[in-house]
Protein backbone atom coordinates (compact mmCIF):
# COMPACT_ATOMS: atom_id res chain seq x y z
CA UNK A 1 0.00 0.00 0.00
CA UNK A 2 1.50 3.26 -0.74
CA UNK A 3 2.04 5.79 1.67
CA UNK A 4 0.03 8.36 0.38
CA UNK A 5 -2.69 9.11 -2.36
CA UNK A 6 -2.05 11.84 -4.67
CA UNK A 7 -5.56 14.59 -5.42
CA UNK A 8 -6.59 12.75 -8.66
CA UNK A 9 -6.87 8.96 -6.03
CA UNK A 10 -8.64 11.00 -3.87
CA UNK A 11 -11.41 11.79 -6.05
CA UNK A 12 -11.51 8.83 -7.49
CA UNK A 13 -11.92 7.06 -4.22
CA UNK A 14 -15.15 9.48 -3.93
CA UNK A 15 -15.88 7.77 -7.26
CA UNK A 16 -15.28 4.57 -5.38
CA UNK A 17 -18.70 2.74 -6.98
CA UNK A 18 -16.43 2.67 -10.30
CA UNK A 19 -14.02 0.44 -10.88
CA UNK A 20 -10.20 1.68 -10.45
CA UNK A 21 -9.61 5.54 -11.15
CA UNK A 22 -12.01 5.94 -14.20
CA UNK A 23 -10.41 9.65 -15.03
CA UNK A 24 -7.17 8.21 -16.16
CA UNK A 25 -9.31 6.90 -18.95
CA UNK A 26 -10.34 10.36 -20.81
CA UNK A 27 -8.84 10.59 -23.85
CA UNK A 28 -9.44 14.47 -23.76
CA UNK A 29 -11.99 14.33 -27.08
CA UNK A 30 -14.31 17.43 -25.48
CA UNK A 31 -17.31 15.87 -26.36
CA UNK A 32 -18.59 16.60 -22.82
CA UNK A 33 -17.54 20.11 -22.81
CA UNK A 34 -19.12 20.19 -26.21
CA UNK A 35 -22.38 18.90 -25.25
CA UNK A 36 -22.61 20.69 -21.75
CA UNK A 37 -25.31 23.49 -21.73
CA UNK A 38 -23.54 25.81 -19.12
CA UNK A 39 -20.07 24.98 -20.35
CA UNK A 40 -19.68 29.07 -21.03
CA UNK A 41 -20.56 29.70 -17.92
CA UNK A 42 -17.73 27.51 -16.34
CA UNK A 43 -14.31 28.92 -15.46
CA UNK A 44 -12.71 26.05 -17.12
CA UNK A 45 -14.97 22.93 -19.01
CA UNK A 46 -15.31 19.30 -18.25
CA UNK A 47 -13.19 18.45 -19.97
CA UNK A 48 -10.36 20.71 -18.56
CA UNK A 49 -11.29 19.93 -15.34
CA UNK A 50 -10.58 16.11 -15.52
CA UNK A 51 -7.17 16.89 -17.23
CA UNK A 52 -6.58 19.08 -14.05
CA UNK A 53 -7.52 16.03 -11.52
CA UNK A 54 -5.38 13.82 -13.77
CA UNK A 55 -2.60 16.47 -13.13
CA UNK A 56 -3.22 16.95 -9.28
CA UNK A 57 -4.18 20.61 -9.70
CA UNK A 58 -6.00 20.28 -6.37
CA UNK A 59 -6.07 24.15 -5.14
CA UNK A 60 -7.35 25.52 -9.06
CA UNK A 61 -9.76 22.78 -8.82
CA UNK A 62 -11.34 23.41 -5.60
CA UNK A 63 -10.97 26.95 -6.64
CA UNK A 64 -13.33 26.62 -9.91
CA UNK A 65 -17.19 26.93 -10.47
CA UNK A 66 -17.64 24.32 -13.10
CA UNK A 67 -18.77 21.71 -10.62
CA UNK A 68 -20.94 24.49 -8.85
CA UNK A 69 -22.67 25.33 -12.09
CA UNK A 70 -23.69 21.73 -13.16
CA UNK A 71 -27.50 21.36 -14.09
CA UNK A 72 -26.90 17.59 -13.58
CA UNK A 73 -28.67 17.19 -16.98
CA UNK A 74 -26.25 14.09 -17.64
CA UNK A 75 -25.97 15.04 -20.97
CA UNK A 76 -22.34 14.73 -20.97
CA UNK A 77 -22.42 11.02 -19.09
CA UNK A 78 -24.89 9.78 -22.00
CA UNK A 79 -22.38 10.98 -24.87
CA UNK A 80 -18.80 10.17 -23.46
CA UNK A 81 -17.13 7.47 -25.37
CA UNK A 82 -15.40 5.99 -22.47
CA UNK A 83 -18.05 6.09 -20.21
CA UNK A 84 -16.54 8.36 -17.41
CA UNK A 85 -19.39 9.20 -15.03
CA UNK A 86 -18.74 12.97 -15.47
CA UNK A 87 -22.15 13.99 -13.21
CA UNK A 88 -21.15 11.58 -10.62
CA UNK A 89 -17.92 13.81 -10.56
CA UNK A 90 -18.82 17.11 -10.73
CA UNK A 91 -21.58 15.58 -7.07
CA UNK A 92 -18.26 14.29 -5.97
CA UNK A 93 -16.09 18.06 -6.27
CA UNK A 94 -18.91 18.99 -4.85
CA UNK A 95 -19.01 16.75 -2.09
CA UNK A 96 -15.34 17.51 -1.34
CA UNK A 97 -14.92 21.00 -1.25
CA UNK A 98 -18.14 20.78 1.43
CA UNK A 99 -16.41 18.67 3.36
CA UNK A 100 -12.95 20.38 3.06
CA UNK A 101 -14.74 23.67 3.63
CA UNK A 102 -12.74 25.18 0.54
CA UNK A 103 -14.07 26.74 -2.43
CA UNK A 104 -14.64 29.86 -4.38
CA UNK A 105 -15.72 32.59 -2.60
CA UNK A 106 -19.33 34.50 -3.56
CA UNK A 107 -20.58 31.26 -4.73
CA UNK A 108 -24.75 30.23 -4.85
CA UNK A 109 -23.98 26.73 -4.34
CA UNK A 110 -22.54 25.65 -1.06
CA UNK A 111 -24.96 28.33 0.94
CA UNK A 112 -27.95 26.95 -1.65
CA UNK A 113 -27.37 23.42 -0.97
CA UNK A 114 -26.59 23.68 3.30
CA UNK A 115 -29.84 25.87 3.43
CA UNK A 116 -32.02 23.36 1.32
CA UNK A 117 -30.68 20.27 3.25
CA UNK A 118 -31.58 22.15 6.54
CA UNK A 119 -34.78 22.69 5.32
CA UNK A 120 -35.91 19.00 4.25
CA UNK A 121 -34.42 17.74 7.28
CA UNK A 122 -36.49 19.44 9.34
CA UNK A 123 -39.96 20.02 7.44
CA UNK A 124 -39.29 17.43 5.22
CA UNK A 125 -40.08 19.74 2.09
CA UNK A 126 -39.13 22.37 0.38
CA UNK A 127 -40.15 26.20 1.08
CA UNK A 128 -39.12 28.52 -1.63
CA UNK A 129 -39.02 32.18 0.60
CA UNK A 130 -36.41 30.27 3.13
CA UNK A 131 -34.12 29.32 0.13
CA UNK A 132 -34.18 32.60 -1.41
CA UNK A 133 -31.91 34.91 1.09
CA UNK A 134 -29.19 32.40 -0.25
CA UNK A 135 -29.27 33.76 -3.85
CA UNK A 136 -31.23 36.86 -3.62
CA UNK A 137 -28.66 39.33 -2.13
CA UNK A 138 -26.13 38.78 -5.07
CA UNK A 139 -29.23 40.05 -7.68
CA UNK A 140 -29.02 43.45 -9.18
CA UNK A 141 -31.59 45.80 -7.63
CA UNK A 142 -33.61 45.15 -10.76
CA UNK A 143 -33.46 41.40 -10.54
CA UNK A 144 -34.29 41.96 -6.77
CA UNK A 145 -37.41 43.73 -7.53
CA UNK A 146 -38.42 41.35 -10.44
CA UNK A 147 -38.09 38.32 -8.34
CA UNK A 148 -39.73 39.80 -4.97
CA UNK A 149 -42.90 41.04 -7.01
CA UNK A 150 -43.46 37.68 -8.59
CA UNK A 151 -43.02 36.58 -5.26
CA UNK A 152 -45.59 38.80 -4.20
CA UNK A 153 -48.21 37.99 -7.38
CA UNK A 154 -47.63 34.12 -6.88
CA UNK A 155 -48.80 34.60 -3.07
CA UNK A 156 -51.55 36.32 -3.99
CA UNK A 157 -53.01 34.14 -6.01
CA UNK A 158 -51.96 31.34 -3.66
CA UNK A 159 -49.74 29.83 -5.29
CA UNK A 160 -46.53 30.36 -2.89
CA UNK A 161 -47.71 29.36 0.60
CA UNK A 162 -47.04 31.62 3.48
CA UNK A 163 -46.09 29.51 5.51
CA UNK A 164 -43.76 26.29 5.16
CA UNK A 165 -45.62 22.90 4.00
CA UNK A 166 -45.19 19.83 6.92
CA UNK A 167 -45.57 16.36 5.69
CA UNK A 168 -47.02 13.99 7.69
CA UNK A 169 -45.67 11.90 10.17
CA UNK A 170 -42.44 13.46 9.84
CA UNK A 171 -41.01 12.03 12.74
CA UNK A 172 -41.08 8.44 10.64
CA UNK A 173 -38.98 10.97 8.01
CA UNK A 174 -36.77 12.15 10.33
CA UNK A 175 -36.02 8.42 11.53
CA UNK A 176 -35.34 7.59 7.90
CA UNK A 177 -32.34 10.61 7.28
CA UNK A 178 -31.27 9.73 10.89
CA UNK A 179 -30.80 6.18 9.48
CA UNK A 180 -28.38 7.58 6.51
CA UNK A 181 -26.67 10.57 7.77
CA UNK A 182 -25.17 10.39 11.66
CA UNK A 183 -27.34 13.03 13.67
CA UNK A 184 -27.10 13.31 17.12
CA UNK A 185 -29.84 13.05 19.34
CA UNK A 186 -32.76 11.63 16.70
CA UNK A 187 -31.99 8.14 16.86
CA UNK B 1 3.19 -8.92 20.09
CA UNK B 2 2.30 -5.58 17.76
CA UNK B 3 -0.87 -4.30 17.60
CA UNK B 4 -2.79 -4.22 14.44
CA UNK B 5 -4.62 -1.37 13.28
CA UNK B 6 -6.35 -0.53 10.16
CA UNK B 7 -7.33 3.08 9.45
CA UNK B 8 -9.78 4.02 6.56
CA UNK B 9 -10.32 7.68 5.86
CA UNK B 10 -10.41 9.10 2.61
CA UNK B 11 -8.49 12.17 3.91
CA UNK B 12 -4.19 11.48 3.10
CA UNK B 13 -3.04 14.40 5.31
CA UNK B 14 -4.88 13.35 8.05
CA UNK B 15 -3.87 9.79 7.81
CA UNK B 16 -0.23 10.37 7.30
CA UNK B 17 -0.23 12.75 10.11
CA UNK B 18 -2.31 9.68 12.89
CA UNK B 19 -0.20 6.70 10.85
CA UNK B 20 3.00 9.09 12.04
CA UNK B 21 1.78 9.03 15.91
CA UNK B 22 0.80 5.31 15.80
CA UNK B 23 3.35 4.11 14.30
CA UNK B 24 6.01 6.27 16.65
CA UNK B 25 4.04 4.48 19.61
CA UNK B 26 4.61 1.03 18.04
CA UNK B 27 1.49 -0.21 16.36
CA UNK B 28 1.32 -1.76 12.81
CA UNK B 29 -1.20 0.50 10.84
CA UNK B 30 -2.80 -0.57 7.56
CA UNK B 31 -4.36 2.22 5.69
CA UNK B 32 -7.51 1.90 3.23
CA UNK B 33 -8.35 4.92 1.24
CA UNK B 34 -11.86 3.96 0.55
CA UNK B 35 -14.79 2.41 2.31
CA UNK B 36 -14.45 -0.30 -0.48
CA UNK B 37 -11.18 -1.12 -0.16
CA UNK B 38 -11.19 -0.77 3.84
CA UNK B 39 -14.32 -3.42 4.06
CA UNK B 40 -12.44 -5.77 1.72
CA UNK B 41 -9.35 -5.84 4.18
CA UNK B 42 -11.60 -6.57 7.26
CA UNK B 43 -13.26 -9.53 5.48
CA UNK B 44 -9.45 -10.60 4.63
CA UNK B 45 -7.13 -9.93 7.52
CA UNK B 46 -7.36 -9.32 10.96
CA UNK B 47 -7.22 -6.53 13.24
CA UNK B 48 -7.11 -5.22 16.82
CA UNK B 49 -8.77 -2.32 16.17
CA UNK B 50 -10.39 -0.21 13.42
CA UNK B 51 -10.14 3.81 13.32
CA UNK B 52 -13.11 4.84 11.17
CA UNK B 53 -13.86 8.40 9.30
CA UNK B 54 -17.55 9.36 8.52
CA UNK B 55 -18.04 11.41 5.57
CA UNK B 56 -16.25 8.84 2.76
CA UNK B 57 -17.05 7.94 -1.08
CA UNK B 58 -21.01 9.14 -1.35
CA UNK B 59 -22.07 10.32 2.29
CA UNK B 60 -21.54 8.82 5.53
CA UNK B 61 -19.92 5.74 3.93
CA UNK B 62 -18.21 5.48 7.74
CA UNK B 63 -22.19 4.66 9.20
CA UNK B 64 -22.37 2.11 6.58
CA UNK B 65 -19.44 0.09 7.37
CA UNK B 66 -19.95 0.73 11.53
CA UNK B 67 -23.36 -0.64 10.82
CA UNK B 68 -22.09 -3.78 8.46
CA UNK B 69 -19.64 -4.50 11.51
CA UNK B 70 -22.80 -4.89 13.80
CA UNK B 71 -24.73 -6.97 12.12
CA UNK B 72 -20.90 -9.33 11.11
CA UNK B 73 -20.84 -12.60 13.72
CA UNK B 74 -16.85 -12.10 13.01
CA UNK B 75 -16.42 -8.66 13.32
CA UNK B 76 -18.74 -7.36 15.68
CA UNK B 77 -16.26 -7.94 18.53
CA UNK B 78 -13.50 -5.53 16.99
CA UNK B 79 -13.40 -2.38 18.60
CA UNK B 80 -14.08 0.21 16.49
CA UNK B 81 -12.51 4.02 17.23
CA UNK B 82 -14.73 7.15 15.15
CA UNK B 83 -12.50 9.84 13.89
CA UNK B 84 -14.86 12.75 12.28
CA UNK B 85 -14.57 16.47 11.86
CA UNK B 86 -17.12 18.64 13.32
CA UNK B 87 -16.47 20.75 10.09
CA UNK B 88 -17.86 17.28 8.38
CA UNK B 89 -20.94 17.60 10.00
CA UNK B 90 -21.40 20.98 10.43
CA UNK B 91 -21.33 21.20 6.14
CA UNK B 92 -24.69 19.18 6.77
CA UNK B 93 -25.50 21.63 9.21
CA UNK B 94 -27.86 18.33 11.06
CA UNK B 95 -29.54 19.40 13.87
CA UNK B 96 -29.78 17.77 17.23
CA UNK B 97 -26.46 17.43 19.03
CA UNK B 98 -23.09 16.92 16.78
CA UNK B 99 -22.97 13.29 18.67
CA UNK B 100 -23.12 9.52 17.47
CA UNK B 101 -25.33 7.34 18.57
CA UNK B 102 -23.83 3.58 18.82
CA UNK B 103 -23.49 1.90 15.86
CA UNK B 104 -21.26 -1.01 16.98
CA UNK B 105 -21.55 -2.27 20.61
CA UNK B 106 -17.25 -1.96 20.88
CA UNK B 107 -17.27 1.51 19.84
CA UNK B 108 -15.72 5.43 20.62
CA UNK B 109 -15.65 8.46 18.74
CA UNK B 110 -13.21 11.32 18.89
CA UNK B 111 -13.38 14.49 16.44
CA UNK B 112 -10.88 16.03 15.02
CA UNK B 113 -8.13 17.02 15.01
CA UNK B 114 -6.90 14.18 17.59
CA UNK B 115 -5.04 15.04 20.19
CA UNK B 116 -2.25 12.39 20.17
CA UNK B 117 -2.23 11.82 23.26
CA UNK B 118 -6.14 10.91 23.64
CA UNK B 119 -5.91 9.16 20.64
CA UNK B 120 -3.11 6.92 22.08
CA UNK B 121 -5.03 6.98 25.50
CA UNK B 122 -8.37 6.22 23.91
CA UNK B 123 -6.87 2.89 21.24
CA UNK B 124 -5.22 1.45 24.41
CA UNK B 125 -8.14 1.57 26.38
CA UNK B 126 -10.33 -0.15 23.29
CA UNK B 127 -7.96 -2.74 22.77
CA UNK B 128 -7.85 -3.37 26.44
CA UNK B 129 -11.50 -4.01 27.11
CA UNK B 130 -11.99 -6.13 23.76
CA UNK B 131 -9.13 -8.13 24.99
CA UNK B 132 -10.62 -8.70 28.45
CA UNK B 133 -13.80 -9.38 27.05
CA UNK B 134 -12.47 -12.21 24.95
CA UNK B 135 -10.31 -13.53 27.55
CA UNK B 136 -13.79 -13.60 29.86
CA UNK B 137 -15.27 -15.63 27.16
Amino acid sequence: MTDTITFGQEISNLLYASEGEPLRTCIQCGTCSGTCPVAGYMDHTPRQIIAMINQNMKEQVLESNTFWYCASCYYCTVRCPQEINITELMYALKRYSIWKGHYQEGLIGPIFSEAFVKMIVSGGRSFEPVLAPSYIFSFSLREFIQEISGATELMLKGRLPILPARIERLDSFKRMIGRIIPMGGLE
Amino acid sequence: MTKKILMIDDDPDFVSGIKAILDKAGFEVEVAYNPKDGMQALQTKKYDLLLLDIMMGRGAEGIMIARKLRKDIKLRELPVLILTGMREQIAFLFPGEPVHPRFVEVDEMVEKPVEPKLLLEKINALIKTAEAKKAGK
